[in-house]
C-alpha cells in the first residue's frame, strides 16, 4: 500500500476520533445554548465533571489532524488556509475562546456574574466552532472550491467556500455533536445513578437522534439531486458504509429507548464513524476535489515513512495512556459515591 | 463586499506587516505559556515528591495549588499554540506549501508529546484521590518529560528556519527530503538547549518573584517561604549555564549566520580584533553604532575565540538582505542585560547559601527578586525577537524571503486588530485567575476541589 493512502487513513481516523470525543465537548456546550443555560445546577455540574479529565486529550486529536495534514500534505494544508480562510478563521475564535472560558469558569467559583459570562461564552464558542468546522468540510467535500493544478486557490477568498452543502454540514455537525454527548451524558447519568438525569438525557438523546436521522435523509437526497457533482460517480462505493450508518443509527435510537447506555454509545459512535468514512471513500482518492489528490499533493517518500514509523511508536505510547486515562474516569465501575477531585 | 474589503486591507497597514505583527503577537503570548508547560511540571513534582519523602504537608499544598494554576496556563496555553498551527498555513501558505513537510516530521512528534502532556495532566490534575501517592507522581514525571520533549521538537523546526538543511529545492519544490537531517541541522544543539533552559528560568523566577512579592506584603509564613525557595532554586540551575549555552549559541551564529551577529553586535564596518560593544544605538544613515562601551577584541574573541579574528561586518552584504538593525542589537542588549542580571542574583544567592547555609534575607534580596520576574520573561521574549527578526528579511535563511511567504487573503490588518484584542482580553482574564487562585485561603485547597 502506498504510504500516502496509510497516512490518509490515518488522518481520516485522527478526525473520526476528534468528532467522536472532542464532538461530545463541544456538545456539551451546545446544550447548553439549546437550554438557554437553563440546566440546574446539578445538572451543569454532570455537564463539566464529565468533560474535564478528558477535555485536553480530546482536543489533541484536532491539533494531531493539523499536524499531520501539514507534514504530509502541505500543499493541500496551505491551499486549505487559503480557500478556507473565513470559516477557519471565525472557528479558531470559537476554540479560543471555548478552551479559554472553560478554564476560566471551572476557577471563578465566588463570582457569580463573572462565571455566568464565561458560561454563555463557553456555550456560544462551542456552537460556533463546529458549525465552521463542519461548514468548512463541507465546503471541501462539496468539490466546488476553485483551485488551479499548482493547488493555489482562485475563487472569492470571502465568499467562494459558501456553498448549500456547506452551510448543510455545518448544522449537521453541530447535530451531531449534541447528539454524541446526550448519548454520553446518558451513560454517564447511568453509572452515577442520577435517575432524574438518565430521564432527562434519554429524551434528549432521543430528540436529536430522531432529528439527526431526518436530516441525514436529507443530505443524501441532496447529495442524489445535486447536479452533476464531480463525484458522483464514486457514491456508490460508499453504499455499504451509509447502509451501515443507517441500520446502526437505528440501533442507536433502540438502545435509546430501552435505555441500554452503553449499546447506545456503540451504535451512535459507530453510525458518527460510517458518515465519516462514507465521505472519505466517496471522494477518494482526492483531498481538495475537483483537482488535489493525495498523488499530487504528498511529499516525500521518505517523509511519509518517517512518519509512519513515528506515528506507529508514538502510537505504541498514546494507546494504552489514553487507555487508562478512560478507564480510570469513564468506566463503567467507577465509583460513583467517592468524591471526585475535579469540579 | 470582497472589494470593498480589499480596498480597506490594501489602505492602512500592508499586508505583510500585518501578518508578521500577528505571528509575532501569537507566538509572544505562547512561548510565554509554553515556558511555564515545560517549568511548572518540574515544579509540581519536586513539591510532591518532598511531601512524600518528609510528609510536610506545605509542599503537598503547594503541589496542590500549583496544579491548578498550571491547569489554567496548559488549557489557554494549548488553544494558543491551535492558533499558531492554523496560522501557519494560513498566514504562510508558501513557506508551508513548500517545506511544511521538511519540518513536518518535528512537529508529528510533537503533536504526540503534547498528546501525552494532555493525556497526562488530565490523569494528575484529576487523579489525587483515585491514585496511590507514587502512581500520581509517576503521572507528573510523564507531564514534565512530554513537556521537555515538546520544547525540544517544536524549537528544531525554528532551527531549521535558522538553518535549513536536509532537502533540495528544484523548481520551487522540495525533493529528497531527508527530515532527520532537518531537524538536526547546525542550530539545532544550541538553539534547544538554550530554549528548554529559558523556559526552567522562566519558571523559576516567576515564581520566586512572585513569592518574593507576597512576602515583601507581609505574608512571610512557611509557605511562602518553601514556595519561593523552590522557584528560586529551579531558577538558579539554569542562569549560570544558560551564560555559556548563550555563548554557544552566538559562536553558532557566528558561523552560521554572520550578518544576524553583525545585527546583534551593531557591526557595521568588517573589522579585524572588533570590539564587543555594550548598549548603544546603531544609526544606519552613519552606519556607526554610537554611544556605545566597547570592549576592545572581545566580540572577535567570544564569537571566534581569537582577539585578532576578522569579524563580518553589515557593510559586508548586499542591502536587501540585512535585517533592521537596531531592534536586534537592542533586544540582544536586553537578553544579555536580562542574563547578567539574573546571574548576579544566583551568585548572591549561592554566595550566601555557602557562607551562611541559607538564602539570604535581606529585604534589598526579596526586592531584586520581584524584579526578576519581569525582567526574565524579558529576556525570553528579546531573545527571539533577536532570532526571528535577526533572520529577516528572510523566513527560510537564504531560500526564501518573508515577503514570498505570505497570504493575500484580504483583511489581514483587521485580523490583527481584532487578534490583539482577544489576546488582551485573555491575558487579563489569564493574570485574574491565576491571582484568584492565589489569594483563595490555603485550606480550600486541601480538599482539592
Ligand atoms: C531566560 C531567557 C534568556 C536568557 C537569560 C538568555 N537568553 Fe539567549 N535566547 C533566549 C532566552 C534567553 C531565547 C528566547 O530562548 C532564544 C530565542 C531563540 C532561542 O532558541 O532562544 C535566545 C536566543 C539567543 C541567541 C540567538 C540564537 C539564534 O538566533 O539562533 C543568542 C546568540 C543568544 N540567545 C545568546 C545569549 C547570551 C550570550 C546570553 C547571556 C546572558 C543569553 N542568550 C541569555
Ligand atoms: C518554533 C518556533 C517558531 C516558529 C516556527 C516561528 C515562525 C515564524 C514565522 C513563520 C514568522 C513569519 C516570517 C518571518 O517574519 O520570518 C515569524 C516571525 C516572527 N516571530 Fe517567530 N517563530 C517561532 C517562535 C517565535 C517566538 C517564541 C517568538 C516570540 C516572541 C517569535 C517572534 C517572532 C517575531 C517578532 C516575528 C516577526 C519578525 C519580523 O517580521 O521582523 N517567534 N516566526
Ligand atoms: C511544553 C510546552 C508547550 C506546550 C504545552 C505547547 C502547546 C502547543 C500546542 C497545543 C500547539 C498546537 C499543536 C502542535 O502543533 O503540536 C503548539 C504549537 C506550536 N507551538 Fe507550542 N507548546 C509548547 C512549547 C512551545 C515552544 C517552546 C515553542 C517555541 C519556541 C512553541 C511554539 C509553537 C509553534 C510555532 C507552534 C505551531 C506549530 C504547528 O503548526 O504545529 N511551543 N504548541
Amino acid at each position: 500500500m502506498a504510504p500516502e493512502a496509510i497516512i490518509l487513513a490515518i488522518l481520516w481516523g485522527a478526525l473520526t476520533l476528534y468528532l467522536l470525543f472532542g464532538g461530545a465537548d463541544f456538545g456539551v456546550g451546545i446544550w447548553e445554548v439549546n437550554t438557554a443555560l437553563q440546566s440546574t445546577e446539578r445538572e451543569r455540574n454532570l455537564l463539566y465533571k464529565a468533560i474535564g479529565p478528558v477535555w485536553e486529550a480530546n482536543h489533541v486529536w484536532l491539533i494531531f489532524f493539523l499536524v499531520c495534514t501539514h507534514a504530509a500534505f502541505p500543499r493541500a494544508y496551505a491551499a486549505l488556509g487559503q480557500a478556507l480562510w473565513v470559516p477557519l478563521l471565525i472557528a479558531i475564535v470559537g476554540i479560543v475562546f471555548r478552551g479559554a472560558a472553560y478554564a476560566f469558569r471551572a476557577n471563578l467559583l465566588g463570582q457569580r456574574t463573572q462565571r455566568t459570562i464565561w458560561e454563555i461564552v463557553f456555550a456560544v464558542a462551542s456552537t460556533v466552532a463546529p458549525f465552521f468546522l463542519g461548514a468548512a468540510a463541507g465546503a471541501v467535500a462539496s468539490g466546488k472550491l476553485e483551485f488551479n493544478d499548482a493547488g493555489e486557490y482562485q475563487g472569492d477568498i470571502l465568499l467562494g467556500w459558501i456553498s448549500p452543502l456547506a452551510i448543510f454540514t455545518g448544522f449537521f455537525t453541530v447535530g451531531v455533536c449534541a447528539f454524541l454527548s446526550a448519548v454520553y451524558l446518558l451513560r454517564e447519568s447511568v453509572n452515577q445513578q442520577h435517575d432524574d438525569l438518565v430521564k432527562v438525557w434519554r429524551r434528549r438523546a432521543l430528540v436529536t437522534g430522531v432529528i439527526m436521522g431526518v436530516l441525514s435523509l436529507l443530505g443524501v437526497a441532496f447529495l442524489a439531486f445535486e447536479p452533476e457533482s464531480f463525484w458522483s460517480d464514486f457514491h456508490e462505493r460508499s453504499l455499504p458504509l451509509f447502509g451501515i450508518g443507517i441500520a446502526s443509527g437505528f440501533a442507536a435510537l433502540v438502545a435509546l429507548w430501552y435505555t441500554w447506555p452503553l449499546a447506545a454509545t456503540i451504535a451512535a459512535a459507530s453510525t458518527v464513524t460510517c458518515v465519516i468514512w462514507g465521505w472519505g471513500v466517496a471522494q477518494y482518492p482526492f483531498l481538495l476535489p475537483p483537482n488535489l489528490t493525495i498523488k499530487n499533493c504528498k511529499t516525500s517518500d521518505s517523509v511519509l515513512w518517517a512518519m509512519l514509523w513515528s506515528i506507529a511508536v508514538g502510537m505504541v505510547i498514546v494507546v494504552p495512556s489514553l487507555w487508562w486515562l478512560l478507564a480510570i474516569f469513564k468506566g463503567a465501575h467507577h465509583d460513583a459515591s467517592k468524591k471526585s477531585s475535579g469540579y | 463586499m470582497t472589494d470593498v474589503l480589499l480596498f480597506a486591507a490594501s489602505t492602512g497597514l500592508d499586508q505583510l506587516w500585518a501578518a508578521r505583527m500577528q505571528m509575532a503577537l501569537t507566538l509572544g503570548v505562547h512561548i510565554i505559556l509554553a515556558c511555564f508547560g515545560v517549568g511548572f511540571p518540574v515544579l509540581m513534582l519536586i513539591a510532591e515528591g518532598r511531601y512524600l519523602r518528609t510528609g510536610d504537608a506545605i509542599w503537598k499544598t503547594l503541589a496542590r495549588r500549583w496544579s491548578k494554576a498550571f491547569a489554567v496556563m496548559f488549557a489557554v496555553g494549548a488553544v494558543s499554540g491551535t492558533v499558531l498551527s492554523f496560522e501557519l498555513g494560513m498566514l504562510w501558505p508558501k513557506f508551508m506549501g513548500t517545506f511544511g513537510a521538511v519540518i513536518g516530521l518535528p512537529f508529528t512528534l510533537e503533536g504526540f508529546a503534547f498528546f501525552i502532556e494532555a493525556i497526562f495532566a488530565g490523569i494528575y490534575f484529576y487523579g489525587w484521590d483515585k491514585l496511590s501517592p507514587r502512581v500520581h507522581l509517576l503521572t507528573g514525571l510523564a507531564i514534565a518529560v512530554s513537556g521537555l520533549a515538546s520544547a525540544w521538537f517544536v524549537v528544531t523546526s525554528n532551527a531549521w528556519m535558522n538553518q535549513p538543511r536536509g532537502f533540495d529545492l528544484i523548481n520551487g519544490v522540495a525533493v529528497n527530503i531527508d527530515p532527520i537531517a532537518a531537524m538536526l541541522n547546525p542550530a539545532t544543539g544550541a538553539q534547544t538547549t538554550h530554549m528548554i533552559f529559558a523556559a526552567y528560568m522562566v519558571t523559576g523566577f516567576s515564581v520566586a518573584a512572585f513569592y518574593a512579592w507576597e512576602r515583601l506584603r507581609g505574608r512571610d509564613m512557611a509557605y511562602q517561604r518553601h514556595a519561593m525557595a523552590l522557584g528560586l532554586f529551579l531558577g538558579m540551575v539554569f542562569a549560570l549555564p544558560q551564560f555559556v549555552v548563550g555563548d554557544w549559541a552566538a559562536k553558532m551564529v557566528a558561523q552560521t549566520q554572520p550578518v544576524k551577529l553583525a545585527a546583534m553586535e551593531g557591526q557595521f564596518q568588517t573589522e579585524v580584533s572588533a570590539p564587543l560593544r555594550i548598549g548603544g544605538w546603531p544609526n544606519e544613515e552613519t552606519r556607526r553604532t554610537e554611544y556605545a562601551l566597547e570592549l576592545p577584541g572581545m566580540l572577535s574573541w567570544l564569537a571566534y575565540g581569537d582577539t585578532n579574528a576578522k569579524v563580518d561586518g553589515l557593510d559586508e552584504f548586499p542591502r536587501d538582505e540585512t535585517p533592521p538593525v537596531a531592534v536586534v542589537h537592542i533586544a540582544f542588549q536586553v537578553m544579555v542585560g536580562g542574563g547578567s542580571y539574573l546571574a548576579a542574583l544566583t551568585l548572591w544567592g549561592i554566595g550566601c547559601l555557602v557562607w551562611k547555609r541559607h538564602l539570604p534575607r535581606q529585604r534589598l534580596f526579596l526586592f531584586a527578586l520581584v524584579a526578576a520576574g519581569p525582567i526574565v520573561v524579558l529576556a525570553l521574549e528579546a531573545g527571539w525577537v533577536v532570532t526571528e527578526v535577526g533572520r529577516q528579511p528572510w523566513i527560510v535563511h537564504g531560500i526564501m524571503r518573508t515577503k514570498d511567504a505570505v497570504t493575500h487573503a484580504p483583511g489581514m490588518e483587521k485580523v490583527f486588530w481584532i487578534t490583539l484584542a482577544i489576546y488582551t482580553l485573555l491575558t487579563v482574564m489569564t493574570i485574574g485567575i491565576l491571582r484568584l487562585l492565589a489569594r483563595s485561603p490555603l485550606e480550600a485547597a486541601a480538599d482539592g476541589s
